[in-house]
């Protein structure tokens, strides 16, 4: 990823560190990684989103690294400088602008690692079937519940994940969130 | 041609077919239960037992329908004894929902929720003010396909979208009485 940092013009680069300490802050719901790629692209640099995906996790990796052992600017250019030798000197220069004006003010606490892990549900589509027959038993008759879960993920893509349950599996699932709304009405 | 051997070769073939168990070999359940048989007879009693086990299985059938399967079995040339079909009665009495439960999940093949934990945090930070000092929800859910590697889903939900949750699956629920 390192070498790829390369590509990428200073204004760009401080681009996506801004994002992605303000995501960090909390103040936007992610880093829009593929739009940021489709003007990179614009201007003429080759690269494609998975490079730069992998960039903007290391440098929020870098950030949020250095938020937890409160690194001052200084240790967290030299640690940069400790781990990666070939970073171009205007990346440098970048990180260690924004880290100055902007990096105290990132939490430490468990809630902002587990935030940057965390997809926010956003629906849930279903639908019942019951499987007839197959090619090991003609006489299969089982029912099962497929769901399709809305998904936002910490970047702010929304992704779908389906998946299968059987009945047994669907009613433990029901009870678990209602024992999670009647856990959540008394905190 | 005892009881006992058959009842335990029925096992073995249930184990090698249905239940994925790869060290049961034809050899070592002629070995183990009936030595005295030459490799060809073992073969064919063994695919005539196999072949009847696979026929009940498929159909899944009820004790109406596996005894008057039996016993036409007992009538045919070169069918069954009724010993051997009060033994295999027997086998598909006490097997029957884990066969049937095992041939269910061979047939499952798309992402299955293995497991599912959660647990509820307060909030104490928030890009919106109005939600500090909120309790949400956790939801941890393992999904994959059968046999291979789990991914695993981490799904934050406050009181609003447990509802919405709840609501939706209390749908389900409601249309599962149809069936």
């Amino acid at each position: 990823a390192a070498d790829k940092i390369n590509l990428i013009p200073q204004d760009f680069f401080a681009e996506l560190c801004e994002q992605i300490i303000q995501h960090l802050n909390h103040k936007i719901s992610g880093v829009n990684t593929a739009e940021l790629c489709q003007r990179i692209q614009t201007s003429g640099i080759e690269i494609n989103v998975g490079d730069l995906a992998k960039i903007v996790n290391v440098v929020s990796f870098l950030f949020s690294t250095a938020a937890r052992n409160n690194l001052s600017t200084e240790e967290l250019v030299t640690t940069l400088g400790n781990a990666v030798s070939t970073l171009p000197k205007h990346a440098v220069q970048v990180i260690r602008h924004v880290w100055n004006e902007q990096g105290k003010s990132i939490s430490v606490s468990e809630d902002a690692r587990n935030t940057a892990t965390v997809g926010q549900f956003v629906d849930i589509k279903w639908k019942l079937g019951v499987a007839m027959s197959s090619d090991t038993c003609r006489s299969l008759k089982y029912p099962y519940v497929t769901v399709t879960l809305k998904v936002a993920d910490p970047s702010g893509q929304i992704t779908d994940k389906t998946f299968e349950m059987t009945i047994p599996q669907f009613k433990n699932f029901f009870r678990q969130f209602k024992e999670m709304a009647a856990v959540l009405e008394t905190v | 041609e005892g009881c006992k051997p058959l009842a335990a070769l029925l096992s073995g073939i249930a184990q090698a077919v249905y239940h994925g168990n790869a060290d049961i070999t034809e050899e070592l359940l002629r070995g183990q239960l009936y030595p005295e048989a030459t490799p060809e007879e073992f073969r064919a009693l063994r695919a005539k037992m196999g072949g009847l086990l696979q026929s009940i299985a498929s159909a899944d059938m009820d004790l109406n329908q596996l005894e008057a399967f039996l016993t036409a079995q007992t009538k045919k040339q070169g069918g069954i004894t009724s010993d051997q079909a009060a033994v295999i009665a027997k086998f598909w009495k006490n097997h029957r929902i884990k066969i049937h439960e095992s041939l269910i999940n061979q047939s499952r093949w798309d992402n299955v929720l293995k497991n599912m934990n959660w647990r509820v945090d307060l909030k104490s930070q928030s890009r919106h003010i109005d939600q500090i000092n909120t309790p949400v929800a956790i939801v941890e859910m393992e999904l994959g396909k059968n046999g291979q590697e789990s991914e695993f889903l981490c799904l934050e939900f406050d009181e609003a979208k447990v509802s919405q949750m709840l609501k939706k699956l209390s749908e389900i629920e409601e249309s599962m009485t149809s069936l």
